[in-house]
């Protein structure tokens, strides 16, 4: 049950939506493993709520298993949906200050 | 550049087959007898010459004592075969690369190349020892890589491969081979093959069909022949094999004369063979074994949801089910299509052949050339159900062209012009013609536009069925020194696959002393419980192979690896005193004493009986079937048994794997009968972990722990001890995930620590470790406060008890 961490739900270490069909699946994990193999720089982290992780070809083999199995694909989805959106390596700058508060939420920036 | 060539062999009980996939085509290699199965015998006359297949084993009656058959049963042990003529012994690996040597020949012969790699086909339950031993003899046979792969995938494949225009479903695949049984649940989708569940029977095959008629034709001879006296073994070979002949003839005929040439000596009398068989005996004798491998199948579609009638169809695998009776009551029974076109004897060797592809595991021999061009590193699926799949690249060394294309050989396709990156990286994709072999041509330019010449200028990939990577059978783990189990992999987890662990030792290991050893024991099993796991192999590190001494509570990363076929590699790493101790122990299957499991056999029954009395006693009606069950798979062992006393080593091994099947089952329901206890010990951890989740879990946490809760009251109601054990554990780890994340966790864990402060092993350093922790609180530090807890908790000694039943384990 490696779903249990949030920081190894499969769709955040493939790093696709949780949307993504069966074939689209396996195609970005088909280039993941590809890329990690010959050391592609940009494929070597993911992203994840609790902030950037080493990205393994282990854990892309393990995520795109997860995913085949329909019980196991529905669980990392309830995960990935409700978990807060990526964190960066370094803190975001802190939000300018507006004189109009609703409008970043407008903007779909924001709850 | 040459096609690359895919090999696939079924290194089989009774008989082996290779094949060969070329991209587009699957053909199966004919021996030089013309035959599409070897027989896999082997006989060593006294000149010491080898002979193998059809030859050898046309002496297994005559010259029984220098040919030896069925010796994949003995794969791992190690029994050593006795071939007296040439006063020579031999393991069962190295006559099982007899048989990979003569399957390589005859590639060789029929195809004219070379071959170095392939994928061999094991069965699905082999313990890590055989194909350990099964690797030995694809190096001893010469061949220098080769990857294993379970039998049921390798059929699934085949069959699924062939499957054009029946799109997708969900089928079974039932696999009756010579010594086992297995059924796999498949399911295929955009291109993709899944299996959603297997089970099987380990000592149910053709062999048995092949005894039961040995028996009944045994018992109607005038001096009856017996499995336990070792003095009856040769008349007992010479009726088998002729049973054996008599099966294979009424697949097509209703009746069989079964007649041997010379009379059979029994108790010094020579007793005539001449008797007659028939189709509706035979039958009738093989009947309840078919049943068996359809109650298997009906476990089997009931766990998985689905009813007899819900399949697309069924593909027959293995020798037995060319039998016509075995064809109709599958077909009724499960109410389901048997899949016409399919050759149950060379099916497995085919999709092997298919999982090399795969792989990518080109079977010629490489020839050694010098590149001409810039070299690139290529990385791409050698098969893919993808029509568009990405290819990625690199070139080796400095100043990399700046533009790759690839351009399809048929000359209807090319891709855009990809950048190639200032570090040589790039990455693209190509289209798939369905159903081919595609050979693309890879065009680079420098900045300037000039064509630079490239190694290897072009790359093949196949479109077809693919399957995931195999998953692993049963959850890998380190036994720990409190008796639980510290799960590394678990089942199912795809190979090949690796994970790494920090432990600590929990006690010295003096430099020098050889008596001084930590050891970390790797188990194999489904139980949070280590004693409940098998052992497979251990990792020492003796005291006289350490550089410096390493104190009680030093740090240990152990490494655990499992390639595609299973085979497993283990390192630790010291980093105190910088060491990589890297050689496993790998077990050897123990030798099977008749009398070692006679006395297995008395305790075993000896527990049943308090099993039993037991599940009355607590009204547990499953558990009482499941005895049931036990009782009579301990009377087959028993029959088993009677054979090993009667000189069959092959029965012997068959009779342990039993025993130790049957004390697995016997421990989950030694569990059960502490059912009343797991029922509470459930309630608390629910209450439990619904308050802590419900006060400090996120909402994800939640919905999960009502998934869990959904599984646990499932399991209550099924009296399903094992499964509920498996979710309270999950139920567990949920709640102290949620409860970890407070500060009041860390100063509970730490009152709790620091009151047994007086039993830790290094005691200036934990009386240290508390000041540390009281100022810790003070401040509210609770990351500060984890820290301390931790190490407070690697100075708290383990109960001896447990340790003992861990396996000795040295490592928490």
């Amino acid at each position: 049950m490696h779903e249990l961490k949030l920081e190894d739900n499969p769709f955040f270490v493939l790093g696709i939506a949780t949307e993504a069909s069966r074939i689209e699946i396996e195609r970005e994990a088909q280039k993941l493993l590809g890329m990690l193999e010959l050391g592609f720089v940009d494929s070597q982290t993911y992203q994840t709520p609790l902030g950037p992780r080493p990205r393994t070809a282990e854990l892309v083999r393990a995520a795109v298993a997860a995913l085949r199995d329909p019980y196991r694909r529905l669980v990392a989805e309830l995960w990935a949906r409700h978990a807060p959106p990526p964190r960066a390596a370094e803190p975001p700058p802190p939000a300018p200050s507006t004189g109009r508060p609703g409008l970043r939420r407008r903007l779909g920036w924001g709850r | 550049m040459e096609t690359p060539l895919y090999v696939g062999i079924d290194l089989g009980t009774t008989n082996s087959a290779a094949a060969v996939f070329d991209g587009e085509r699957v053909s199966v290699i004919r021996n030089a007898q013309g035959a599409t199965v070897t027989p896999s015998v082997v006989r060593l006359d006294k000149q010491g010459r080898v002979t193998v297949g059809t030859r050898a084993r046309r002496f297994v009656e005559q010259d029984p004592a220098n040919t030896a058959a069925e010796f994949k049963r003995l794969m791992g042990t190690e029994k050593a075969i006795e071939f007296p003529a040439a006063g020579v012994t031999r393991k069962p690996e190295e006559l099982s690369a007899e048989v990979l040597k003569a399957l390589r020949q005859d590639i060789t012969d029929q195809l004219g190349v070379s071959i170095e790699r392939a994928v061999i086909s094991v069965p699905a339950l082999f313990e890590l020892p055989q194909s350990s031993a099964t690797s030995e003899a694809a190096r001893l046979a010469g061949f220098a890589r080769v990857e294993l792969l379970q039998e049921p995938i390798a059929s699934a494949l085949a069959a699924g491969w062939r499957a054009d225009g029946d799109g997708a479903g969900t089928w079974l695949v039932f696999d009756l081979g010579g010594g086992t049984f297995d059924a796999s649940l498949l399911e295929t989708r955009d291109g993709l093959l899944r299996v959603v569940g297997h089970d099987g029977d380990n000592f149910l095959g053709g062999r048995d069909f092949d005894w039961t008629i040995t028996e009944h034709l045994a018992s109607r001879l005038s001096v009856v022949p017996r499995r336990n006296n070792p003095d009856h073994s040769s008349a007992l070979r010479a009726l088998r094999l002729a049973a054996e002949d008599a099966k294979i003839e009424l697949s097509r005929g209703d009746k069989a004369q079964v007649t041997l040439a010379q009379p059979l000596s029994i108790d010094g009398q020579d007793v005539d063979v001449d008797l007659e068989l028939t189709r509706a005996m035979v039958e009738s004798l093989c009947a309840p074994l078919v049943d068996r491998a359809l109650d298997v199948c009906m476990r089997l579609l009931t766990a998985n949801g689905l009813a007899p009638g819900r399949m697309g169809k069924i593909v027959l695998v293995g020798g037995p089910t060319v039998m016509p009776m075995v064809r109709q009551r599958v077909a009724a029974r499960l109410e389901a299509p048997i899949a016409e076109g399919h050759d149950p004897m060379t099916l497995v060797a085919q999709g092997a052949a298919l999982y090399a592809a795969t792989a990518g595991l080109d079977g010629r021999a490489q020839s050694v050339s010098v590149p001409a061009g810039r070299q690139v590193w290529l990385q791409y699926p050698a098969v893919s159900s993808d029509l568009t799949p990405h290819v990625v690249g690199k070139f080796v060394g400095d100043n990399p062209p700046a533009k790759v294309k690839l351009v399809r050989n048929d000359g209807a396709w090319s891709s855009t012009e990809a950048t190639v990156g200032p570090d040589g990286t790039f990455l693209t994709s190509v289209t798939l013609l369905p159903r081919r072999a595609c050979t693309f041509s890879i065009e680079a330019r420098a900045a300037g536009g000039e064509v630079v010449a490239v190694t290897p200028p072009q790359l093949t990939i196949v479109q077809g069925l693919t399957i995931g990577d195999p998953p692993l059978s049963r959850t890998l783990g380190v036994a720990l020194a409190n008796g639980h189990v510290q799960v590394y992999l678990e089942r199912g987890a795809p190979l090949p696959a690796r994970r790494t662990f920090t432990h600590h030792t929990v006690e010295t290991v003096a430099k020098g002393s050889s008596e001084s050893i930590l050891r970390i024991p790797i188990v194999q099993g489904e139980m949070s419980q280590a004693d409940l796991c098998r052992l497979v192999g251990t990792l020492d590190i003796g005291g006289d192979k350490i550089k410096d001494t390493v104190p009680t509570g030093s740090a240990i990363e152990v490494t655990i690896e499992l390639d595609r076929g299973g085979r497993l590699a283990a390192r630790a790493l010291i980093p105190a005193i910088g060491q990589m101790f890297e050689h496993v122990a790998h077990l050897l299957v123990p030798d099977a004493a008749p009398e070692a499991l006679d006395a297995a056999l008395r305790d075993l029954r000896r527990q049943l009986m308090d099993l039993r009395g037991d599940a009355f006693r607590h009204g547990l009606g499953h558990v009482i079937e499941k005895l049931d069950r036990l009782e009579a798979r301990m009377s087959e062992a028993e029959r088993d048994i009677d054979a090993a006393h009667g000189g069959d080593a092959d029965a012997a091994q068959r009779a342990r794997r039993a025993l130790l099947d049957i004390d697995g089952t016997m421990a989950d329901a030694d569990l059960a009968k502490k059912w009343p206890e797991l029922d509470n010990e459930a309630r608390r951890v629910a209450i439990s972990a619904s308050s802590t989740v419900g006060m400090h879990g996120t909402d994800a946490e939640r919905s999960l722990l009502q998934e869990v809760l959904a599984s646990m009251e499932k399991a209550r109601k099924d009296k399903d001890a094992a499964e509920l054990e498996r979710q309270m554990r999950l139920a567990s780890r949920l709640s102290g995930a949620a409860f970890n994340r407070t500060s009041e966790a860390w100063e509970l864990y730490f009152e709790d620590a620091a009151s047994e402060v007086s039993r830790c092993t290094d005691l200036p350093k934990a009386n240290k470790l508390v000041s540390e922790g009281k100022a810790a609180m003070d401040r509210g530090d609770t990351a500060e406060l984890r820290r301390v807890v931790k190490g407070l908790w690697q100075l708290l000694p383990e109960d001896s008890e447990a340790r003992k039943k861990a396996y000795d384990s040295g490592v928490r």
